[in-house]
Formats: C-alpha cells, sequence, structure tokens
C-alpha cells in the first residue's frame, strides 16, 4: 500500500512537472521531458502491480490472466463485460507503449489505451464519475491473454478495431467534449501541451503534491498517465 | 546574497595554452580572463588571472514559428588553437554557434589631416597636402568581434560542441543531431549523427554530449542518456548512424528504483588528453573507459554515493536533473568534478586516493590552503564533518576547468568563479 501510495505521488508530480517545464524560457526540453516521462512508466508500473497484487488479495478466486503483468503485449479482444463502445480518444493502442498489460482489465482509467472495447468511455474531467470502488468485484476478463501482436497493427481493418489511433477521432471527441483548444501551438509539444491543458488544469492549478498522502486530487492522473506518457515524447 | 540569475556561470574553459580562462553565463556574456606573466619582483603572485574581456555573446531570441523564447545562457565555450596574435573561441547557446575573435588593440593611427578637430571632413579643396597618418601606442584595448554565426541547424537544444584536430571543422550537437561545421562556411553544415526516430512515441534515448578525439580528426564520441557512449569513425560512411564502438556497463540491478534510468544518464564525456580514454560523468559516478574496451569501464569512482538513498528527495527538488562535467588534468593522472554544497571532487587515478575540497568565501582566503572535506553518512558525526541533511542543494558545482599543463583549476559555484593553484614552497 505504501508503494502504491508512493507510487502515486511520483506519478502526480511528474505530471506536475512536464506541465511546468512548459512554462520553462527555452521551451520544453527533450531530454528532461524524456526523463520525467521514464520515471512516470517506472512508478506506473510499480502502482499497477502493487495494485493487482492488492486486488488479488481482496478479489475471490484467482484469475490467472491478471498475472500478466507487463509479462507481453496484450491481444486487442472487445471484452464482453465491460462497457463496449467507440475508443474513446484518449483509449490509443499506440504500438511504443507495451507496459500496460494487466490494465486493460481492470476498468480503472488508467489502463485506457490497450484494446477497443474494455475500456471505459471517455470522460471530459478525468476521474469523473468512472471510478469503481475498490473491493468491488471486477467483470471476468473476456480476453483469456493480452498479448498484443503488433503485427496486428498493420493489418487492414486495424483502424476500424480501435487498434491503431486516428487523429480524426480524437479531435471529434474533444470537439464533443466542448472544449476549445488554444490558437497557436506551443511550440514543438502541441500534442502534449494539449492533453496537459485539457486534462490537468484543475488538478494542476492545485500545485505539487506534497507528502506522503495523495489527495484526491491526485487521482485524476491515474486516467491519462498512459497517454500522457507518450504525449511526452510524441511531437 | 541575491544575485541575479544571469550571473549564474554555465561554463568555464582555459585555452590551450592556460593563459587565458573563459566563462560564459546564463545571461548570455562571455568574461575572459588572462593570466599575470610572473614577475621576479613578486614572485608570491604566481600569475593571477585578472579580467581581460568582457562581452555579450548571446542576447535572448525569439523564434516566432514555434512561439519559444531561446535562451542566451552559453551552454559550452571552446578555444580554438592560436594561430596569430588574435585568440578565437566558440560560444554557443541553445540554437546558435557563433566564432568571436578576440585580439589587442595598443597603437593607433593618428594624424589625418582629412579631418578637423571635431571630426567633419574638411573642405578638399582647402586641403593641399596629403599627410600619412601615424601609430602612436595607445591603452591597451581588448576587443571582441563575433567573425562568424553559424545558426538555423539545430531543432533541439545543443548541449555540446567540439573542435576537431585539424581545425578546420567542429562539430555541434543536441538531442537527437550533430553537425559537422567548417570554420570558413556558416550556411551549411553536414549532419554527421541523427537518431530522432521516425515515430517521436518510439523515442528512449537522447544524444547527451559529443567530442572529437584530441589527435585523429575523422573520430569522435557521444554520450546518451541511457549511460552508453558511442564512438563513431567519419571515415566508414557520411551518415554515422552506425557506431564503430558502443560502451555500456550492464546495469546492477540490486541498484533498481524509480530513478535508475535517469541517473544514468551521462551528463558530460570527455577524452583524455592522450586520447586512449574517455571518462564519463553520471549522476553519481564517473567513470574511465579504455577506447579498446567496450564492455565496462577500467574505473568507476564515487562521487556522492549518500545521496543514492534519497533520490525521491532530490526529484522532488529537481537536483536528479543537475549536468555535471567532468576534467583530467594535463598528465591524465587526476580527474575533478563537483557536488553539492560547494563540494568539488579529486580522484588521483595513481593513488587511488580522492580528496572533497569545498569552494567557499570563508574557506578561500588568498593563498590558504584548502582542507579537505568530508560527509557523514551515518553514525556520528566527527567535528568537522557535515552530515548529509545539512548539504546545501542550491550551491552545486557544475563546471570545472584544470589548466592544460599545471595545477590550476577553475570552479565556477553558482555565480561565483573560484581559482585554485598549488602551493608554491
Amino acid at each position: 500500500m505504501e508503494v502504491q501510495k508512493e507510487a502515486q505521488r511520483i506519478m502526480t508530480l511528474s505530471v506536475w512537472k512536464m506541465y511546468n517545464s512548459r512554462l520553462q524560457r527555452g521551451g520544453l526540453r527533450l531530454h528532461r521531458s524524456l526523463q520525467l516521462s521514464l520515471v512516470m512508466r517506472s512508478a506506473r508500473e510499480v502502482y499497477l502491480s502493487a495494485k493487482l497484487e492488492e486486488d488479488e488479495e481482496g478479489r475471490l478466486g484467482p484469475q490467472p490472466c491478471l498475472g500478466e503483468e507487463g509479462a507481453g503485449q496484450p491481444p486487442l479482444q472487445p471484452a464482453a463485460a465491460a462497457s463496449p463502445g467507440p475508443p474513446a480518444p484518449e483509449e490509443r493502442a499506440a504500438p511504443a507503449d507495451r507496459g500496460n498489460a494487466p490494465g486493460a482489465v481492470d476498468p480503472e482509467p488508467m489502463e485506457t489505451q490497450d484494446s477497443s472495447g474494455d475500456a471505459p468511455p471517455a470522460a471530459p474531467a478525468p476521474g469523473a464519475g468512472r471510478r469503481p470502488a475498490r473491493g468491488v468485484s471486477l467483470p471476468p476478463p473476456a480476453k483469456a491473454s493480452r498479448k498484443r501482436r503488433s503485427s496486428s497493427l498493420d493489418k487492414p481493418g486495424a483502424a476500424e478495431a480501435g487498434l491503431v489511433p486516428t487523429k480524426k477521432a480524437r479531435l471529434e471527441a474533444e470537439e464533443e467534449e466542448g472544449e476549445r483548444q488554444p490558437q497557436g501551438q506551443d511550440g514543438p509539444f502541441p500534442s502534449l501541451a494539449k492533453v496537459l491543458q485539457t486534462r490537468f488544469s484543475g488538478m494542476l492549478r492545485g500545485g505539487p503534491p506534497k507528502g506522503p498522502e495523495p489527495t484526491p486530487g491526485c487521482r485524476p492522473g491515474d486516467g491519462v498517465l498512459s497517454i500522457l506518457v507518450r504525449a511526452v515524447v510524441a511531437f | 546574497m541575491a544575485f541575479p540569475d544571469s550571473d549564474i556561470i554555465s561554463t568555464v574553459e582555459f585555452n590551450h595554452t592556460g593563459e587565458l580562462l573563459a566563462t560564459g553565463d546564463k545571461g548570455g556574456r562571455v568574461v575572459i580572463f588572462q593570466r599575470e606573466q610572473e614577475s621576479k619582483n613578486q614572485p608570491h603572485r604566481r600569475g593571477e588571472y585578472n579580467v581581460y574581456s568582457t562581452f555579450q555573446s548571446h542576447e535572448p531570441e525569439f523564434d516566432y514559428l514555434k512561439s519559444l523564447e531561446i535562451e542566451e545562457k552559453i551552454n559550452k565555450i571552446r578555444w580554438l588553437p592560436q594561430q596569430n596574435a588574435a585568440y578565437f573561441l566558440l560560444s554557443t547557446n541553445d540554437k546558435t554557434v557563433k566564432l568571436w575573435k578576440v585580439s589587442e588593440r595598443d597603437k593607433r593611427p593618428e594624424g589625418y589631416n582629412l579631418k578637423d578637430e571635431d571630426g567633419r571632413l574638411r573642405d578638399p579643396s582647402m586641403i593641399t597636402m596629403l599627410r600619412v597618418p601615424v601609430l602612436r601606442p595607445m591603452d591597451l584595448m581588448v576587443e571582441a568581434t563575433p567573425r562568424r554565426v553559424f545558426a538555423n541547424a539545430h531543432t533541439y537544444h545543443i548541449n555540446s560542441i567540439s573542435v576537431n584536430s585539424d581545425y578546420e571543422t567542429y562539430m555541434s550537437a543536441d538531442d537527437l543531431r550533430i553537425n559537422l561545421w567548417n570554420f570558413e562556411i556558416t550556411n551549411q553544415s553536414f549532419n554527421i549523427v541523427d537518431i530522432k526516430p521516425a515515430n517521436m512515441e518510439e523515442l528512449t534515448e537522447v544524444i547527451t554530449a559529443a567530442e572529437f578525439h584530441p589527435h585523429h580528426c575523422n573520430t569522435f564520441v557521444y554520450s546518451s542518456s541511457k549511460g552508453t557512449i558511442r564512438l563513431c569513425d567519419m571515415r566508414a560512411s557520411a551518415l554515422c548512424d552506425r557506431h564503430s564502438k558502443f560502451f555500456e556497463e550492464p546495469e546492477d540491478p540490486s541498484n533498481r528504483s524509480f530513478f535508475s534510468e535517469i541517473i544514468s544518464s551521462i551528463s558530460d564525456v570527455k577524452f583524455s588528453h592522450s586520447g586512449r580514454y574517455i571518462m564519463t560523468r553520471d549522476y553519481l559516478t564517473v567513470k574511465v573507459w579504455d577506447l579498446n574496451m567496450e564492455n565496462r569501464p577500467i574505473e568507476t569512482y564515487q562521487v556522492h554515493d549518500y545521496l543514492r538513498s534519497k533520490l525521491c528527495s532530490l526529484y522532488e527538488n529537481d537536483c536528479i536533473f543537475d549536468k555535471f562535467e567532468c576534467v583530467w588534468n594535463g598528465s591524465d593522472s587526476v580527474i575533478m568534478t563537483g557536488s553539492y554544497n560547494n563540494f568539488f571532487r579529486m580522484f588521483d587515478r595513481n593513488t587511488k586516493r580522492d580528496v572533497t575540497l569545498e569552494a567557499s568565501r570563508e574557506n578561500s582566503k588568498p593563498r590558504a590552503i584548502l582542507k579537505p572535506r568530508k560527509v557523514c553518512v551515518g553514525g556520528k558525526r566527527r567535528k568537522d564533518e557535515i552530515s548529509v541533511d545539512s548539504l546545501d542543494f542550491s550551491k552545486k558545482i557544475l563546471h570545472t576547468a584544470w589548466h592544460p599543463s599545471e595545477n590550476i583549476i577553475a570552479v565556477a559555484a553558482t555565480n561565483n568563479l573560484y581559482i585554485f593553484q598549488d602551493k608554491v614552497n
């Protein structure tokens, strides 16, 4: 639990630092952004594995595939039990990010990019109304194994299956959410700027997290960390 | 004591003879110190360094296309070897490299008869003879003029420049690319390394430092944020994306933490004067590598290992991102690097002894001997020791320089420059 809290705190701290690095003179620094994303990725992996262990303890009966944490690349199959529907804009099956194996089963918004079906629907505000209470038994996973095969991304129809991110979907969804993006991109990191502005404005106004206790304000960060990690280096 | 941010020294470099010492600061200024000639009258003043020239090298700029401000901070200064009476140096900020000529003027032509005393041109019909002006002595004036401006070649932030041993070319390195320039040509450069992935989402490492071999003009090295060093040979191909040698030490799994990856990032790489070794600095250690052995360094020195358990706090206060430099002495027998609390460390490669010294006003009365310092890592703290928790992390020594042939060192402590010499008996 302590490990999980610490990991969460580090993740939130990293997001805050990423946001602030945009405000520095000289613009975003690629090396710094990369380092921040690496720390966030490590923290997220620890967080997820700690969370899984905790969830396993609380759950009745073993779920074998939950143990596959980062072991392989999950296949992208729609999960019957989780909320179906079109991929949310932030759910991108980006080939670059491989470490999210256990996440897609968990309806927590953290693991949003892995599949078309089992990710939670888009939410305009991070974490708003989507988070199940802890201890609620998760729906049984529909997929037996979550190995994602990169070759599937090249197949025709991959986009339709939600395997490949489409810019169109994201723009449409963001327009649906009624958010206005600022005119003019912020230097060489327009996608990062967008993500940070739309997702974290509330959290960031509160300033950096302090102390070992994560406040509820930290939680919204979970939902889009996976995108953020990639957004940091995508420009 | 408050001081403006612009006074923070960002680079220090001796020239090839050690006669001159250049510093660059965050405000874009370059200050050059010159060593006094030693005189028999004052033997104890063993060639002190005095200000020789000060000039504004870079100004803040604005990239309108990207809506980005370009900092004027001088990231690196490198001297060219002296070939005539003038001195030449390269200075760079994040985007633009400039070649500066620093020259002395101690004579002035006088005796023109074409102008009045107040400078107005005389009526030509009133002039009946032409008088040749005569050079007369004047007070020494040192002037710096920008001779070349090498701009618009870097998308990312320049972290290194290095003059080639052919003295005709130099390279500039940013996060993803290294360009080769000819000193005479400012509107073109050759790209010799490009590690930018086709899909930026797949980016995993950046270039952190680069340097030419001191003697072989075809060879250079560059270090990465993953703790690796690549040696490249420009004869092999025009684009040196494929390395000739790859230096990497396997990670110690017992040291893994959230921050393992970022503390392994190399912040500086330097060839030894002999050209046989390279030295690298990462957050906690300095390593010496033999060019003939790629799988591990031949020497590893712990700079401040007591910080290993404090990495989380250092991440919070951003200190974990500090980029320390490292230097060789003239004979490659001693290496030096900075730390926190205005401490800097020297490691003798032969005796394996090391010392921690402090650059501070209190400890640096002129001609006083520096007392070795010690950090207490736990247990009982002795009288002169300082505990880890008392270290001042805002006082960091990132930039140091060693005279090419003598035991004179320059240490930049935030906005102050300290110059230390061996004691003369």
